[in-house]
């Protein structure tokens, strides 16, 4: 404990509320999963399956759990000390930026530790139980966990380094981490079986880039992209190997960031693109579309002046990006129901249809809240909401505005994904209605996911919070209840499954869709109501927190 | 109370809780006058002006701009005052002009207006030629005044400017001491807040001076100099600092027992305050010169500003100047 850094960073989160609350609910949530599953009667279970189906949601929970906590330190401690200015002090130090950064890396990496070493007495609990092998399924689980672990907080000090705002650097890491646990499943899912030789050992190297597969197999449950007999093993091995090397490249690429001259940055001159030669302006049209740094027209008569200048001033979401992101969407949605049609997969359109909802759900979840959270907050932590206070603009309009710059973003995304499904309805015309409720739970979902990030702003006042707090509130009404589904019909009956399922817009979508696994739950149009009635609450608070920040103090 | 009255406060107390963050002030301001606001740290300007432009409710009293009360006609209470806090507001990926963009459609103004509205303050704050930068790459300087920009947007009768000097060097202090004057000019009613006492010294006309919330002294610079300075600062110039001690002895004969006497060798100079008459500082000259003490020149120290403050705030806190010194970047009242 020689490094002040470790010392501050450490005892100075311990001694945070946030610290109890990460030893404690963890704790208390795994404690109650065992308990509700500890045998009641005298019988032993001599096959282990109880101790296993218990041990498999365990495993599934801690990884949630640890997805969606620890990304939230790493990610904002670098470029909240270079904001305030401590982070050229430090530099400045005779401290080195191996001391910085390792200061840093230990500090984070206790705190985030905690509810992993919090959760070792359900663990010991289950294995208790019996039937469950000590080092090759309760040690790896730990094993891969912590590596887990290392691999985010690195990732996140790398983002935290490079990013400008912390909530710049949480949007970009839990978008990475999305990506790396989810979107590396893909192509496998499409390449496995066939004959290419060396791209399917790097789609198969690129799934065990995610936790999930690795996970998988060591719960039992083969891999995510197994179908059949089909399943290559290996992965947590893989996944160890992927892990440390990126651990690494993390390390040394934050640690060469970590110098003084990060600071040496000009400002920026205001170069706008009408002042250049036609040439230039021309190349810059075909290469932007919607070109950042053409000057701007004056805002309309009609239009809500709010929502242009969330449009304006938003650096994720503008023009040019979004284009990108829903030609990608497009392209996607159509590949999908191509390789559905064309028989390169026998999936059957109601697979096909739930990988669709589950990634355009993915988008709605990785995105609204990095454009909402900081709708209210972003105003008051930049002091913009004091001026904005001293305009005539109602209440209602600041609202307003402030909603449609999302709402037209979240809508552009959706429609992207409607060619796919349009060709669905093409090849297997009674899915129309099937497919309209699908739309709807979706544009619900977005709608909800929206409101619920914008009330969640209205009530911080830094966007950093703000995010992490829309991004976990999001995943855990998205994904908690798919755990609840994971014990279907083994660890939980079917009414209590379908009663979790109420609860998850994503499900309400994936019944509707009949997609496998869930079509023999009738959770519509409960779901819906749920899910309306708990966007109008969202936009309730939302409206009177925004209403009381008008008035005076 | 007269017709010209712009600002007008009566008996306004602002609560937080037990703690008083303004006491009973009342003051009166003209149109086209400029009033410096002056205080240390937790005095309760900030408290003030936010009451001023309706961002924040009085305990009792009332406050009106232009005749609309600033709690009831808040909304009219907007139209009529232009407000630059101490921070300055940025917004992401935005330049300038379309910065002033916004805030001029926020205000209504209809956009062929606007257009010119905004060429017309860029030129009179002079952030024409920083149209296109992006505004959080500005440094301060340009910030003040693209924020003096934005308050003037929708042509409003009163600006209340919240530290508009704080952090500028010397000659963005000049540059901006030269805006304001030039908008008092043009008629605007300005309430400046400010640590830089030199400075409002400067440009303002009225002087507002308030310690622990209540308002010590009210009125021009030199009714308030006028009713402080009744103790005189004489200096006394030697040419060299050989006979300092017997001038100093001289002079602390000569002047009302109990006098402070400080001496100076390195400048040469004996310097005393004094309550004495014209007619018996002249008896004192012709003493020292009766004495060859070699006196080269002989003066009173003009009473400046931060004089001024820093008589009325010691009869009220005993180490003012400290706080004054400490102040970093506004006023503040605790909440």
């Amino acid at each position: 404990m020689n490094n002040p850094i470790i010392q501050r960073e450490l005892v100075g989160m311990l001694c945070t509320r946030k610290s109890l609350l990460m030893q404690a609910v963890p704790a208390c949530l795994f404690t109650l999963l065992v308990a509700l599953r500890w045998p009641t009667d005298a019988k032993v279970d001599l096959s282990g399956a109880q101790a296993q189906e218990v041990f498999a949601l365990f495993g599934y929970g801690l990884l949630a759990t640890l997805i969606l906590l620890v990304p939230a330190f790493p990610a904002t401690t670098i470029v909240r000390e270079k904001n305030r200015g401590t982070l050229a002090l430090l530099l400045n130090s005779p401290l080195s930026p191996w001391a910085i950064y390792f200061g840093k890396l230990t500090g984070v990496l206790a705190f985030v530790l905690l509810p992993l070493i919090m959760s070792i007495p359900a663990a010991a609990a289950c294995f208790a139980m019996g039937g469950l092998s000590l080092w090759n399924q309760v040690l790896a689980l730990y094993g891969i966990l912590a590596i887990l672990i290392l691999q985010y907080t690195a990732l996140g000090l790398y983002v935290s380094s490079s990013a400008n705002t912390p909530d710049a650097a949480l949007r970009v890491t839990y978008g990475v981490i999305l990506g790396l646990s989810v979107l590396t499943l893909g192509p496998y899912q499409f390449l496995q079986g066939k004959d290419w030789g060396a791209i399917v050992t790097v789609a198969m190297w690129l799934q065990s880039l995610s936790p999930i597969s690795a996970i998988m197999e060591l719960l039992g449950h083969g891999d995510a992209s197994s179908h059949g007999l089909i399943s290559v093993p290996g992965n947590p091995e893989r996944f160890v190997i992927l892990s440390l090397v990126s651990t690494v490249g993390f390390m040394l690429a934050t640690i060469a960031r970590l110098q003084p001259l990060v600071f040496d940055r000009p400002r920026p001159q205001g170069i706008i693109t009408d002042d250049r030669s036609t040439g230039q302006q021309l190349i810059r049209r075909l290469i932007f579309l919607v070109d950042p740094q053409r000057r701007k027209s004056s805002i309309g008569r009609f239009t809500n002046p709010v929502m242009v200048k969330e449009f304006r001033c938003r650096r994720f979401g503008s023009s040019q990006w979004m284009l990108r992101l829903v030609a990608v969407c497009a392209m996607a949605s159509l590949g999908l129901t191509y390789t559905s049609t064309a028989g390169t997969l026998d999936w059957g359109v109601e697979t096909i249809g739930g990988i669709m909802v589950i990634l355009q759900v993915s988008l709605i979840v990785l995105i609204t809240p990095s454009l909402a959270s900081g709708l209210i907050s972003g105003e008051r932590e930049s002091g913009g909401w004091a001026l904005l206070q001293m305009t005539p603009l109602s209440t209602w309009q600041i609202v307003i505005g402030k909603l449609l710059s999302v709402v037209w973003t979240l809508a552009l995304i959706l429609v992207a994904t409607l060619p796919g499904y349009v060709v669905m309805i093409y090849i297997k015309p009674s899915l129309s209605q099937q497919i309209s409720y699908v739309l709807f739970s979706l544009g619900l979902t977005a709608v909800f996911a929206l409101l619920l990030s914008a009330a969640v702003s209205s009530l911080f006042q830094r966007t950093a919070p703000a995010t992490v707090t829309a991004y976990t509130l999001l995943l855990i009404i998205c994904s908690g209840p798919l755990l609840f589904w994971m014990g279907r019909d083994t660890t939980f009956g079917h009414g209590t499954v379908e009663a979790m399922l109420m609860f998850d817009p994503l499900a309400a979508a994936l019944t509707v869709m009949d997609a496998p696994g869930f079509a023999q739950y009738h959770i519509v149009p409960m779901s819906w109501w749920l899910t309306g009635g708990a966007s109008v609450a969202c936009l309730v608070v939302l409206c009177a927190q925004t209403w009381r920040l008008t008035r005076p103090q | 109370m007269s017709q010209d009255a712009v600002v007008v406060t009566n008996q306004l107390t602002k609560k937080y809780g037990e703690f008083t963050a303004l006491d009973q002030l009342s003051l009166t301001l003209e149109r086209g006058h400029i009033l410096g606001f002056i205080g240390p740290n937790g005095a309760g300007k900030t408290t003030t002006i936010k009451i001023l432009v309706g961002q924040a409710r009085p305990t009792s009293g009332t406050a009106s701009i232009a005749g609309a009360d600033c709690v009831r006609d808040s909304k009219k209470v907007k139209r009529l005052v232009g407000y630059m806090p101490d921070t300055f507001g940025s917004y992401d990926n935005m330049r300038v002009r379309e910065y002033l963009d916004f805030f001029g459609a926020a205000f209504g103004i209809v956009r062929s207006a606007r257009i010119k509205r905004i060429d017309e303050v860029m030129e009179i704050t002079g952030a024409t030629y920083m149209k296109d930068r992006f505004v959080e790459g500005l440094s301060h300087g340009m910030k003040q005044r693209v924020g003096i920009a934005r308050t003037l947007l929708h042509d409003p009768p009163v600006l209340v400017l919240d530290e508009p000097a704080n952090g500028l060097d010397p000659q963005a202090r000049i540059d901006m001491r030269l805006i304001l004057l030039r908008l008092s000019e043009m008629g605007k009613t300005l309430i400046v807040t400010s640590h830089i006492l030199p400075e409002l010294s400067r440009i303002c006309d009225h002087v507002a001076i308030m310690t622990h919330g209540k308002l010590r002294a009210f009125g021009t610079l030199e009714e308030i100099m006028r009713k402080v300075s009744q103790q005189r600062t004489i200096e006394v110039q030697l040419t060299s600092p050989e006979r300092i001690e017997q001038a100093a002895e001289l002079v602390r004969k000569l002047v009302e027992p109990g006098v402070q006497v400080e001496v100076s060798p390195t400048e040469s100079i004996v310097r005393f305050p004094t309550k004495k008459s014209e007619q018996e500082l002249a008896t004192l000259l012709a003493r020292l010169i009766e004495a060859n003490l070699g006196v080269s020149q002989f003066r009173e120290l003009q009473a400046d500003l931060e004089d001024t403050f820093l008589s009325i705030t010691q009869a009220t806190d005993p180490q003012p100047a400290e706080k004054l010194v400490a102040a970093g970047t506004s006023g503040g009242a605790r909440k």
